[in-house]
């Protein structure tokens, strides 16, 4: 019972692990090093933009413009490697400023939403509008492609171990840190009772549009992985991955109410999104019914986490 | 003077005050814009908008976090569904309005049934709903090929039907008039309001919350559902996901209408000044000599603009 | 010389005065209590001093400089602790981070310091040692607490501030008495200390145990500050009432008059509204009694013993794990409200935010719905509607401008009359009364109780529970005193005396 307090996430480490071994009992490879990270490279960025929504959930707020910058960013890095030759430097440089623009995109929704009081569902919608539109602007059709530089790092070995892993390694770390600072429980607290936490003397406007800003620096970084899993760009990208980020932080346990949540809990929900697609392929449904069944175990999972987590705390 | 500021503040006045100066605007840009022939067109595409947005508002207006995700999956599938039943044959409306009109009921149903007994939060049960549409649009399309809307169903779209305004117009302002009545007059529409308000006191009051909230939710599929036929007579054929874009729009014409996203307060007649208005605004950027791309950008930004005129949250410190 | 010093302070919203020329001056040293009937305007006062509302005129003097406080952050960095009566609490977050919520202790400037803040919550918690009550832990979550617990936190996370100037906007309303003793105890040391501390409380008793001076304001003015030694109870009720001789408080707590009621022996069985035998459910256990039409059962004890939960399920809002209740010889399942209101069972809570109001709807519409159940309505004619409301909110002296204005318009006290008036369209046979008059003014109170005589007189049968012991005094035929979720003692006729009652509450279980 404590346990489920403190770990709300139980439920769908059990689907995870229900789901793994299904995988692996239809397509054994499917659970090898080489299976999960083809599963990593390709979840890896869903992942990271369900870790930044679970930022801007914890504040009972919602980001619905997570995918535009993901396209936004994605487009912008791709271009700027293109200009600047491709070389390592040159690289780093779009990196910079890929994650640059990320974080500015999560600082306009923040003041949108914390400081000029928009309902966050409707002005995210709006700058997701805007930014899907500047993405556009820069890049009207897709397919200009990536440096071989960057897509080769990321699909790689760096000592043996596949690029990909170092990456989870850097991101449990910096989750690690993320989760004792003080921002994490302000998020929290005011996700939980604005109102409370602002008498309390916390600064509210600050710490949502911190929030905020956060989520864009995690989308700026799923955009990264985009452009190393797809090699281009495609100012399209991310617009189907918003609902899913949003899906995977539910599945995780987190409350989109607010002021309750982990965020290894969204990572799990992002592999459950991943593992439900492999398995509908792998047990073999007709191409045209695959997306029915994933959406029908979609649902089912997001209701049974639900239904789970609150039996567990009751 | 303090009436006349009270005013100013209305969600309803605001929308129409807006409208009047889009349309002027858009003379001004292009003249013809504000023409009859043109308002018409508008309006025909506004009525699309405005249908499903009835549901949306019904949705939103009972609270809890009230919202449906899940109208352009329903959209999408009524469209598709109604096609493939009419084929361009009057003889098949009656069936294809049937068949659409429950299998929204049902998915609404399925909505409100989640949303009530099982307490999913309405937007991941609605999202999770999307999914299993989009799912099903799949499956529905595969190996047959796209029905037409049948005659009857265009010209009721599109051609002049009454005092020179097409059927679906009338059957907006049915709409409008039939929830303006069901909001104020009966006690459905009360209990609405109240378990918006306070969905607690409510209980304790003797509303049956549940029964009207699986309500309100499969009105919004039956609404998205009509929506859907309609935008297969707009159109002429169904495409793939063409309610998508109805999804979050739904949403913006409800909150600009002057029914914030918290419900319990509002209306429909604002809603549908906020579907006239959303329209406007996209069609004005169609005019203006600038590609998708910058379109876009201007309509987002001029939709945070005009969110600024409405319910902004209350400030912390008061 | 004052710590804290406060004139001319005014606030208006649209066109509701809530201050005006609000004046005040605390010494270090001293317990400051301010009286004043609900919406009078002394939560608004406090809150200005907080930094949560923006005066539109005013000064503000610490230590006779002035300043400005521009938010509650300003205010904590000038040394102002506040106790918030809606509280300010993280359901889903400990006690321990919930009392060093607003000065985070770090490490490195970015990380919480886990160590120093769960050391000095327990320094704060070990405060309220032996009587904070089971399941009160560093580590519990605030959702995990009672309502007294969590008003515990409230005060733990005020005196964490260690500030100078300490504001309790009515701390005690939840707290049981060893609770509100050893809050006190707390409170002296304080004193002692020289800290200056503001203080909010409905409760006479609590105020002259506690207060050094009392400032009265009424209708958003300041009337006047009198030391508490120099005055006495029925002065202070006349200042806040105003021109009204006779206090309201005194009619409500005046005796009833028994020999116009006849003992419960004497009733024959037909009597009976309501037979509750064993009756079981969350947080109490084998509740036994029957209520006779036509008289007033009051429900003592100390707060929180069961009498809430049982007058909770028997309106079917809360389930019953155990027993029977019966009218005549029919069995009433009561497994919902609306089963309840059918049967003619009616119930009003205290926390009219939470169970009552429907807020920034018509004062039509807050009184209709329990008139649409019982006629089973499908059609809501206005017209017709306030033909019939008209009478219900007339019995209540209820003030309001019309029926269509929101019912945010009104009142504290006019809302809770407009809730109560609701249920007097179609009459019920049983009124659970569940502390109805929790944070209304001294007038409506009056109004009330003087409702609920008629009522009985009329044939009602009604429960009282009050957390108000002068209020089941004053108004009960008989009392059944709760503890530990069990009907411990029976107070009947001239049995009815605070001492009998205090001696049942405080019953070891």
């Amino acid at each position: 019972m404590t346990a489920m307090k403190r770990y709300p996430f139980l439920p769908a480490l059990v689907i995870l692990v229900v789901l793994l071994v299904l995988n692996g009992a239809f397509q054994p490879r499917s659970v090898s090093v080489a299976g999960m990270t083809g599963l990593a490279k390709t979840y890896l960025a869903l992942m990271l933009l369900a870790i930044g929504q679970t930022y801007v959930v914890y504040a009972g707020d919602i980001d619905l413009s997570a995918g535009a910058i993901v396209s936004l960013v994605n487009v912008s890095v791709v271009l700027l490697m293109e200009h600047w030759g491709g070389d390592g430097l040159s690289v780093l440089a779009a990196i910079a400023i890929g994650l640059a623009t990320g974080l500015a995109c999560g600082l306009i929704n923040g003041v949108v939403v914390a400081a000029l009081r928009l309902q966050a569902i409707v002005a995210t919608f709006a700058t997701s509008i805007f930014f899907m539109g500047l993405a556009l602007h820069l890049m009207p059709v897709a397919g200009t492609p990536a440096p071989a530089a960057f897509w080769r790092t990321y699909g790689g070995r760096v000592l043996e171990v596949p690029f990909v892993f170092w990456a989870i390694i850097a991101l449990a770390a910096l989750l690690t840190i993320l989760a004792r600072t003080r921002l994490a429980l302000q998020l929290l607290a005011v996700g939980d009772d604005a109102q409370g936490a602002y008498q309390s003397g916390l600064p509210a406007t600050a710490i949502r549009i911190k929030g905020y800003a956060l989520c864009g620096a995690f989308a700026a970084l799923a955009a990264l992985c985009v452009t190393g899993d797809t090699a281009s760009g495609d100012p399209l990208v991310g617009g189907k991955m918003t609902l899913f980020s949003i899906a995977a932080v539910v599945l995780g346990g987190s409350a989109l109410s607010g002021g309750h949540g982990t965020v290894v809990g969204s990572l799990i929900g992002a592999l459950i999104i991943g593992l439900i697609g492999s398995l509908v392929y792998f047990v073999g449904t007709p191409s045209e019914w695959q997306n029915l069944v994933q959406g029908v175990a979609i649902l089912l999972a997001l209701m049974a986490g639900i239904l789970v987590g609150r039996k567990a705390r009751a | 003077m303090t009436t006349l500021a009270a005013l100013a503040t209305r969600p309803l006045v605001i929308a129409l005050a807006l409208i009047v100066l889009l349309l002027a605007l858009g003379q001004a840009l292009s003249p013809g814009f504000a023409s009859a022939q043109q308002i018409l067109r508008l309006l025909i595409v506004a009525a699309l908008l405005g249908i499903v947005a009835a549901g949306q508002n019904l949705v939103i207006l009972g609270g809890r976090e009230g919202i449906d995700l899940s109208v352009g999956g329903v959209v999408s599938l009524s469209a598709i569904i109604a096609g493939n039943l009419m084929n361009g044959a009057d003889a098949g409306i009656p069936l294809a309005v049937l068949a659409c009109v429950l299998i929204g009921a049902l998915f609404g149903l399925l909505n409100g049934l989640g949303v009530t007994l099982l307490r999913i939060p309405p937007l991941v049960m609605t999202l999770g709903m999307l999914g299993v549409l989009q799912g099903l649009l799949v499956v529905v399309r595969q190996g047959i090929p796209s029905g037409r809307a049948a005659p009857g169903l265009s010209s009721f779209v599109s051609q002049p039907f009454l005092l020179g305004l097409p059927g679906i117009l009338w059957l907006w302002i049915a709409v409008g008039i039939v929830l303006a009545l069901l909001l104020s007059r009966t006690v459905f529409g009360h209990r609405i309001y109240a378990i918006g308000a306070n969905e607690h006191a409510a209980t304790m009051a003797g509303v049956p919350v549940k029964a009207v909230r699986i309500a309100l939710f499969t009105l919004s599929g039956i609404f998205a559902a009509i929506a859907g036929i309609c935008l297969l007579g707009y159109s002429g054929s169904s495409f793939a996901n063409v309610g998508e874009q109805y999804m979050l729009p739904s949403i913006i014409a409800v909150v600009f209408g002057g029914t914030p996203l918290s419900g319990g307060k509002g209306g429909y007649t604002g809603t549908m000044a906020g579907a006239v208005l959303l329209v406007i605004l996209q069609s004005i950027l169609t005019t203006l000599n600038i590609d998708e791309s910058g379109r876009q950008m201007v309509f987002g930004a001029t939709l945070l603009v005009l969110m600024l005129f409405y319910g902004r949250g209350r400030a912390m410190r008061a | 010389m004052a710590k804290l010093k406060l004139s001319g302070i005014s606030k208006t919203y649209g066109a509701t005065v809530a201050l005006h020329d609000g004046a005040l001056a605390v010494d270090a040293g001293d317990v400051h209590v301010l009286m004043g009937a609900n919406g009078s305007g002394k939560s608004t006062l406090c809150k200005v001093i907080a930094g949560s509302v923006r005066p539109d005129a005013g000064a503000v003097l610490i230590d006779d400089t002035p300043v400005t406080i521009s938010g509650p952050r300003v205010a904590r960095a000038l040394g102002i602790g506040v106790f918030y009566q809606e509280l300010s609490l993280a359901a889903r977050r400990t006690v321990a981070e919930n009392i060093c919520l607003p000065d985070l202790p770090m490490t490195a400037g970015v990380l919480v310091d886990r160590k120093a803040l769960a050391a000095r919550a327990a320094r704060t918690i070990a405060l309220f040692d032996g009587v904070a009550g089971d399941g009160f832990t560093a580590d519990a979550t605030v959702d995990s607490l009672r309502a007294d617990q969590r008003q515990l936190v409230e005060i733990m996370k005020a005196l964490a501030s260690e500030a100078p100037i300490l504001i309790f906007d009515e701390p005690t309303s939840a707290l049981d008495r060893a609770q509100v003793e050893r809050f006190f105890a707390i409170i002296r040391d304080l004193k002692a200390q020289g800290r200056a501390m503001i203080f909010i409380s409905h409760r006479m008793d609590e105020i002259t145990a506690i207060g050094d001076r009392v400032t009265v304001i009424r209708d958003g003015r300041t009337v006047g500050t009198w030391r508490l030694d120099e005055t006495d109870t029925a002065t202070i009720i006349a200042h806040m009432v105003g021109e009204r001789s006779e206090p309201p408080g005194a009619r409500a707590s005046r005796p009833p008059q028994d020999e116009t009621m006849s003992g419960p022996e004497a009733r024959a069985p037909r009597d009976i509204a309501l037979s509750v035998r064993g009756l079981g459910g969350s947080g109490f256990t084998d509740v036994t009694f029957d209520l006779h039409r036509g008289e007033i059962l009051g429900f003592g004890g100390l707060h929180g013993q069961g009498q809430s939960a049982v007058l909770r399920t028997l309106f079917g809002a809360l389930p019953r794990s155990a027993g029977d209740v019966t009218r005549g010889d029919t069995a009433l399942p009561l497994r919902t409200p609306r089963e309840a209101i059918r049967r003619g069972i009616a119930y009003v809570s205290g926390d009219r935010r939470r169970d009552g109001v429907i807020q920034g709807r018509p004062i039509l519409e807050n009184l209709t719905p329990i008139h649409y159940l019982r006629q089973r309505l499908m059609l809501a004619r206005p017209s017709v509607l306030q033909q019939k409301a008209q009478a219900a909110v007339d019995a209540l002296n209820t003030k309001f401008a019309g029926f269509a204005h929101a019912i945010d318009s009104l009142s504290g006290g006019n809302q809770q009359k407009v809730v109560i008036a609701r249920w007097l369209m179609d009459r019920p046979d049983v009124l659970l009364l569940d502390d109805p008059t929790k944070g209304i003014d001294l007038a409506a109170k009056a109004d009330l109780f003087a409702l609920i005589r008629t009522l009985a007189r009329d044939g009602m049968a009604i429960v009282l529970y009050s957390s108000e012991d002068a209020e089941l005094l004053g108004n009960a035929d008989r009392i059944l005193v709760f503890n530990g979720g069990r009907i411990r003692r029976e107070l009947a006729g001239a049995d009815r005396t605070r001492y009998n009652l205090y001696h049942a509450a405080y019953e070891a279980a």
